[in-house]
């Protein structure tokens, strides 16, 4: 019986060469500056980080230092990844994280500036990973419902009404990149902290103790240094999973009610 | 021979009978006792959530820079449950049936049952803590279909029920961390853990941002660090996905369990360059409504357009009339490697078959398709470029999930008192190939309602705050992790991890992939200890050990896969017989289906490290089927 | 409300109180702009209407002062928000590519914003802190109180221009700010977007050319009234 190896790819591909302007920091404290790399023979089919993978085994080769950059899944849900190319969150593709975004969206000779997310509440780590432990923290404040393991009734007991279950589910598709924050003029967390009470305030299940969330989560993230929402809707444009505004606004009226009736 | 201390009584029984019989810790001592847990995916945080809530001073470490990345996110199709919500004659006995039938009689009958006893509380669980899965317009829970069963019994939300299930049990352990309850470590990697009296005392850890190697004691661990499906580079896991942590304890005595039980997933965008850095894996739910076909004829070259009905081989279909597309995921995915190894397979490397749904938009129109697959279709033209709406996908299986890991008793404690597995990364539920949808199922089952069980009889029976992290064999442990730490960085050789890691990833594919054969395996283990001891030679790590250096993190994982992979292909080697995932090319039927032995292989293999390149010896554990009648699979 | 200060220091707090002077001056704009449009009815009907305005004074004064409260609140607070916009962003990016949903009206809300509390203080001393029987309310040698005063200033070119200028920041300020209103205190969602969008959009465009109309109507009559 045959053996099945890895095919042996001769396949006509098209390549591009680009010229890359990379943030390089050391570390948090260090100050940062652009870094010029040529990336040859790159091809198309490549996604942009295997484009990076390409350049980072030739820097290691000629003893540098590759560029450290967050990525895990490589499919577009874990929210690891991110970086700002050419001044847009993700790059230039609507609705795609920069794993998921290949490299036939982009022309031979172009530049690409790639730039971490820069924000107060997104410390930079090293290169372009930054520290986006503040969203953990603002989950922490209250991005829950607090039943403790085995204390749910059965599952079909509470219906909700399928408009609300596929509302709360777009809202609740959010990786947590930070690509709103990023986008934001204003580096506000809006969008991200939103959507979370949205989803829950949705579904019943969260509806309960909506008013205590939404002012912890919202205390929290001003807390982080996070600026504020000037209703730009940049955060929008930007997110990988198109999670919609409508989810602040909600947020606001969540917020403002809970402030009323406190 | 291994005791697995599967409780006495009738299957139906066990747990219940278990449960009520378990020794338990005083609520007023529990917080006296720490806990370790590694790894944040639906397993290790559902885990610590549950354990923090009962009381328990729970640590949590994960590599990624925050517990949500885990990757159980990624996971698309949905999870299994016995709610019987459709109507459609599903039962817990006929959940635990098809898990052990589709695991091929390789799996623990009483840790099955109670997994598909559980798994009702898990949909529970979830819809309370928020998770919006699909609906019907009553209001009422939704379910599809899935591979390997002929009732309706998954849950989902959209095709992200990994993701909607992990932001559960991150939420919950969020929870817990806003409260003070459970200390957090994110970017934070277990490279030891440390055994003192034989017994688990606790790991050392390397924090990734800072280079700084601590040491941390705990009364218990709590291993919850998936799969190894990385050792063979492509696959569809994320790339930080590794086999140290579970490695790392095997070297320090936990057993290995029928690591060779590898599960190749049959719906992947196919591999189209030498650059390429991991597989995606596309829902196997759209082999609801795909119909899997290659051309007749072969090298047939025309456009799938252009290849009339009659032309077409749905081999599927005709192979297994009941189940059809449905087929187990070592049915679909060997079938697939077999057309194509006919020269029957399509796209440019004639390494891919078609997945069809021009027959499903005729049957249910293009926007009831797109409302149940809608992300997986974009998905597949992001990254082909192609519409699935209008041309049939193009598919290859890729590895997806390892059954094997490390060995564990039905309390889900390894052989080492103190060590527990839970999740992937332990051996017990799936047996020689796991069911669609129920590997969500088993992390939540572990983690939220047998592990708070298990791990409270054990701590009974210690005692608490047994935390000294100055034992001997702490800065033991400690030492060793800094001096390779130290000797990864010093070679500076030429070439770099990725080209190491891909060179064995390739050559386990090759030889202990989808079909395994004695020659094969046998180079494989001449090759493997031959590239390892380049690797040790040559491999250019740059960089220091005191910032963030991802390449090392890559070196140190690399380096346990070339001494894991080692373990696997001996395992392969050693089952001299077909079953599930692992298939051996001399043991088939005529038809060239899985041919099992019962008579000298049903037995779980556990493997004890006896020192790198050394041969492992094997402790056997006896499966014992009451309920089930062991029989050839049967799909047709 | 019963914990105002963690309102007020919350961003969502802040952004609210924002939009609620923003309304209650949206409310004053159109009052102003009812007065104004009687100019249309000629200069008796007009100086009536400023007569009477007058003449409500002492009460007046309250509203004035309470009108002046809530606008430097709307300044304030939004310099507050401002100031922590910009240290929520140490660092900036090197490019910057909006993505293009921000509109024009939004990209200038600071500028619109900052020109019209110029164009006020201006348009106080030009229209309001005057002697409304001076020398630039006279018209053919005889005063025609403020409605001299107002066809005086229209009939200058220059004059009109600026203020018709000043009423297009006050559009495009409102074009955002209606909307923006909407959105802070969450009545916006999916279906009712767009149609806010829109009267946001007409409701700006409509009292920028209601304004913007009685300069250009001074202007031409003004060779009829010569």
């Amino acid at each position: 019986m045959p053996h099945d190896p890895l095919p042996n790819l001769i396949i006509m591909t098209k390549t591009i060469t680009l010229t890359l302007k990379v943030w390089r920091q050391k570390s948090k404290s260090e100050k940062g500056k652009f870094e010029v790399y040529k990336a040859d023979n790159i091809d198309t089919d490549m996604s942009f980080l295997e484009m990076l993978d390409v350049v980072n085994e030739k820097l290691t080769k000629e003893g540098k230092e590759p560029i450290a950059f967050d990525h895990d899944c490589r499919e577009g849900i874990c929210g690891a990844c991110g970086a700002v190319v050419n001044g847009q969150p993700h790059g230039p593709l609507d609705a795609t994280t920069l794993c998921q975004l290949h490299m036939r969206n982009f022309k031979t000779g172009q530049t690409l500036v790639i730039e971490p997310w820069r924000a107060k509440g997104f410390p930079i780590v090293r290169d372009l990973v930054v520290d986006r432990s503040s969203f953990d923290r603002i989950m922490a404040a209250g991005g829950f419902v607090s039943v403790k393991t085995g204390s749910a009734p059965e599952a079909n007991s509470i219906a909700v009404a399928k408009k609300n279950a596929e509302l709360a589910m777009d809202a609740a598709q959010c990786i947590g990149c930070g690509a709103c924050v990023a986008a934001c003029p204003n580096a506000s967390a809006m969008l991200f902290v939103g959507a979370k009470v949205s989803q829950l305030s949705l579904l019943p299940q969260g509806k309960i103790e909506s008013k205590e969330r939404v002012l912890k989560m919202v205390k929290k993230m001003d807390e982080e240094g996070f600026g504020n929402c000037s209703n730009e809707y940049e955060c929008e444009a930007a997110c990988p999973k198109s999670i919609s505004v409508t989810n602040i606004a909600r947020m606001n009226k969540e917020f403002r009610q809970a402030e009323v009736d406190s | 021979m291994l005791d697995s201390k599967i409780p006495e009584g009738p299957l139906k029984e066990k747990w219940t009978k278990h449960k009520s019989k378990i020794k338990l810790v005083n609520p007023a001592n529990k917080r006296k006792y720490h806990v370790i847990v590694v790894g944040t995916g639906l397993a290790g945080a559902s885990a610590a959530a549950s354990l923090s809530e009962l009381g328990y001073n729970v640590h949590v470490f994960c590599i990624q820079d925050s517990p949500r990345r885990a990757h159980s996110i990624a996971a698309q199709g949905g999870i299994n449950a016995a709610k019987n919500y459709p109507n459609d004659g599903d039962s817990i006995y006929r959940l635990f049936y098809d898990t052990v039938k589709g695991g091929d009689f390789r799996s623990r009958e009483a840790n099955v049952y109670r997994l598909a006893e559980v798994s009702n509380c898990i949909i529970d669980q979830c819809v309370a803590q928020g998770v919006p899965f699909a609906r019907e317009y009553s209001g009422y829970l939704d379910n599809r279909s899935f591979g390997g069963a002929q009732v309706s019994r998954t849950f989902y939300a959209r095709g992200q029920t990994g993701q909607q299930l992990l932001l559960g049990a991150y939420s919950a352990l969020m929870k817990e961390v806003g409260k003070g309850a459970i200390k957090l470590y994110p970017r934070t990697e277990m490279l030891d853990l440390v055994i003192a009296d034989g017994v688990a005392r606790g790991i050392i850890t390397r924090n990734l941002v800072t280079g700084k190697v601590e040491r941390f004691a705990a009364d218990a661990v709590v291993l919850a660090t998936g799969g190894y499906g990385n050792v063979f580079y492509l696959s569809t896991n994320a790339k930080a996905c590794n086999v140290t942590a579970s490695w790392r304890a095997h070297k320090k005595g936990a057993l290995f369990a029928n690591p060779c039980y590898t599960q190749i997933h049959p719906t992947c965008i196919p591999v189209h360059g030498d650059y390429q850095s991991k597989l995606t894996l596309m829902s196997e739910s759209l082999r609801n409504d795909g119909r899997v076909w290659v051309p007749k004829k072969k090298g047939d070259t025309r456009q799938a357009s252009q290849i009339p009905e009659d032309e077409r081989d749905y081999y599927l279909e005709r192979k297994y009339p009941s189940f059809g597309n449905l087929v187990p995921r070592d049915l679909a995915s060997r079938n697939a490697k077999l057309v194509c190894d006919e020269g029957k397979g399509v796209g440019a490397t004639g390494q891919a078959v078609y997945l069809d749904f021009a027959d499903a938009i005729k049957r249910l129109g293009a926007d009831k398709l797109k409302e149940r697959y809608e992300n997986l279709f974009e998905m597949y033209e992001r990254i082909s470029g192609v519409s699935a709406y209008k041309e049939p996908m193009m598919i290859y299986p890729a590895v997806h999930y390892t059954m094997g890991g490390l060995w564990v008793d039905y309390n889900l404690m390894s052989n080492l008192p103190g060590l527990f597995v839970i999740g992937e990364a332990n051996f017990s539920d799936h047996g020689a190939n796991r069911l669609g949808a129920s590997a969500l199922m088993q992390g939540l089952a572990d983690g939220y309602f047998v592990l708070p069980y298990t791990i409270g009889d054990y701590l009974a029976g210690v005692k608490s705050g047994q935390t000294k992290t100055d034992l001997p064999e702490f800065a033991e442990a400690e030492k060793q992790v800094k001096e390779k730490t130290d000797r990864l960085l010093s070679i500076k050789g030429k070439k770099t991890v990725d080209e190491f890691h891909r060179e064995l990833g390739k050559l386990v594919w090759d030889k202990c992939g989808m079909a395994r054969n004695d020659a094969g395996l046998k180079e494989a283990l001449k090759r493997i200890p031959e590239i390892r001891d380049e690797f040790w030679k040559n491999v250019n790590v740059p960089g220091s050990g005191t910032d963030l250096n991802q390449s090392l993190e890559r070196a140190g994982r690399v380096a346990d896969f070339l001494e894991f992979s080692e373990t696997l292909v001996r395992d392969a080697l050693h089952r001299r017989e077909s079953c599930g995932g692992h298939f051996r090319e001399e043991f088939q039927t005529p038809e060239g289906e899985a041919l099992r032995d019962d008579n000298n292989f049903c037995y779980v293999g556990a493997w004890q490290f006896q020192g790198v390149g050394n041969e492992p010896t094997l402790h056997k554990e006896a499966l014992n089927f009451e309920e089930v009648h062991l029989a050839q699979r049967n799909y047709k | 409300m019963c914990n105002l200060n963690q309102y007020f220091n919350s961003s969502i707090g802040k952004k609210q109180i924002v939009a609620t002077t923003g309304l209650l001056l949206i409310l004053f704009v159109v009052g102003h702009l009812a007065g104004n449009l009687i100019i249309y009815l000629g200069p008796e009907a007009f100086n009536n209407y400023a007569k009477k305005l007058a003449g409500l004074r002492p009460g007046l004064y309250f509203v004035e002062v309470g009108l002046a409260l809530v606008f430097l609140t709307h300044i304030l607070v939004t310099a507050l928000l401002i100031i922590q916009n910009i240290k929520a962003r140490p660092v900036g990016y090197r490019v910057y590519g909006d993505s293009g949903e921000r509109s024009f009206a939004t990209r200038l809300m600071p500028y619109t914003g900052t020109f019209l509390l110029i164009f006020i203080i201006w348009h106080l001393f030009d229209f309001t802190f005057i002697d409304k029987h001076g020398s630039r309310s006279m018209l053919m040698g005889h005063s025609y109180g403020l409605f001299g005063v107002v066809y005086n200033s229209f009939v200058d070119p220059i004059h009109s221009l600026l203020y018709i200028l000043a009423m297009c920041c006050l559009g495009f300020h409102l074009g955002h700010g209606i909307e923006s209103f909407a959105q802070t205190f969450g009545c916006t969602n999916l279906t009712s977007t767009p149609l806010i969008k829109r009267i946001s959009y007409y409701s700006a465009l409509i009292i920028t050319v209601a304004y913007s109309s009685i300069p250009v109507y001074v202007f031409f009559s003004y060779p009829i009234l010569k």
